[in-house]
């Protein structure tokens, strides 16, 4: 058996083809990786979701389906889903809290219009 | 319509013998649904085959009755209802899958968090200004201090943004907000209608109570006053009012319990399976 089998192929112990889909993704000096994603999606669904995608996008499926993986062992009833609510929730409150800037600034606007002062509001806000 | 995985009829969707017909899992697989089984309760039979057949072309039914299996059976609801979310959104989007709402959401409170700093920087100078006219000038270092705190603070909403994963490209993503700026405050769910996750798909609408875990409330910051401030009338246009505004920004408790958000309670992946060499 070639040493430069990949992380797939040295889990199955069988002979790494040169062909192989999994080992531009799966190095073997990382079986950690293959294990989290075999052990949540199984290498058959894998390869098979490899195969439907063209290669210059089978890099960032591999790095988000073990992203996935791994949130899945960690949280097994949320995984990564988890983290939608609470990141929905940040931007309620950074989005209210433009709005209350906002706001502030055109109180201060109207008090220097008021008092027949300049007032050099910055662009963007 | 009902597109959550889990019908009424929690007593068990149609599963095993005598029931109203096996399970929505079952009659995907073409298989007999047996009293005891594990899907049942969570697909039923008419519209559990169709997010069944996700769920298996994503995960595959074994890997999915594991997971199941080894789970408490009051969370295994939500766990489906999540399983079957990715199990869509890997469909929909075979290449991020549900990572690209995360991008999406990361996105959107990256491009409105310069803009709380830039007003938040007009209201600064302003404040500096009038106090300026007769006040101490560590009452302005103050200030300056707090929206310095507040910067940082925003700046932790973002997470850290090493380079990896280029964004999905129909969102204009910074180039710093990765797969690893992703983080998991699994502690922070507590109970949410998770089976709206199921029916505008990528548009999840959700009912949640703000993360207990958060010590920090940026609304506090600059709120503290506002309203006193804002309730004045803009016709009064008197230096006191406007004194009175600067002095609100500047009295703004300044000891806070702690930074925000970031880590101490959430559970980041497990990023060192990844090979970074």
């Amino acid at each position: 058996m070639s040493s430069k089998r990949c992380a797939v192929c040295k889990y199955f112990r069988r002979r790494c083809p040169p062909d192989c889909i999994f080992s531009p993704y799966f190095p073997p000096n990382n079986p950690q990786r293959f294990t989290c994603v075999h052990r949540i999606y199984g290498a058959s669904n894998i390869g098979k979701m490899l195969e439907e995608l063209n290669v210059e996008d089978r890099v960032i499926a591999i790095e988000t389906l073990c992203y996935e993986a791994s949130c899945r062992i960690q949280d097994p009833v949320y995984g990564c889903v988890g983290l939608i609510p609470w990141l929905e929730h940040e931007l309620n409150i950074t989005q209210t809290q433009l709005a209350k800037t906002r706001a502030k600034i055109s109180f201060v606007h109207a008090n220097y219009v008021a008092r027949g002062e300049p007032f050099i509001q910055q662009s963007g806000v | 319509m009902s597109s959550n995985p889990s019908t009424s009829s929690t007593s068990g969707g149609g599963g095993g013998s005598g029931g109203g017909g096996p399970c929505g899992a079952c009659k995907f697989l073409r298989r007999k649904c047996v009293a005891g089984c594990i899907f049942a309760p969570y697909f039923d039979s008419d519209q559990g085959a169709a997010h069944f057949a996700a769920v298996h072309k994503v995960f595959g039914a074994s890997n999915v009755s594991k997971l199941l299996f080894h789970l408490p059976v009051q969370r295994r609801h939500e766990a489906v209802v999540t399983i079957c979310y990715e199990a869509q959104a890997r469909l929909k989007d075979p290449v991020y899958g549900c990572i690209s709402h995360i991008f999406a959401l990361q996105q959107q409170s990256a491009n409105v968090t310069p803009k709380i700093l830039e007003g938040g920087n007009v209201l600064v100078g302003f404040a500096a200004h009038v106090l300026s006219q007769g006040t101490p000038v560590n009452q302005v270092v103050n200030l300056q201090a707090e929206l310095s705190y507040f910067q940082a603070h925003l700046a932790t909403l973002e997470g850290p943004s090493p380079q990896q994963i280029p964004p999905p490209q129909p969102t204009t993503l910074s180039p710093g907000i990765t797969i690893n700026d992703i983080q998991t405050p699994t502690s922070l769910l507590g109970s949410y209608d998770l089976s709206s996750l199921l029916e505008p798909m990528m548009t999840p609408s959700w009912n949640m109570q703000p993360p207990n875990r958060r010590q920090i409330d940026p609304r506090g910051f600059m709120s503290v006053g506002t309203t006193r401030a804002l309730d004045m009338a803009p016709s009064q246009g008197s230096t006191g009012d406007l004194r009175e505004l600067a002095r609100e920004l500047l009295q703004r408790p300044s000891s806070v319990s702690s930074m925000p958000c970031k880590t101490e309670d959430s559970n980041l992946p497990p990023h060192n399976i990844r090979d970074d060499n």
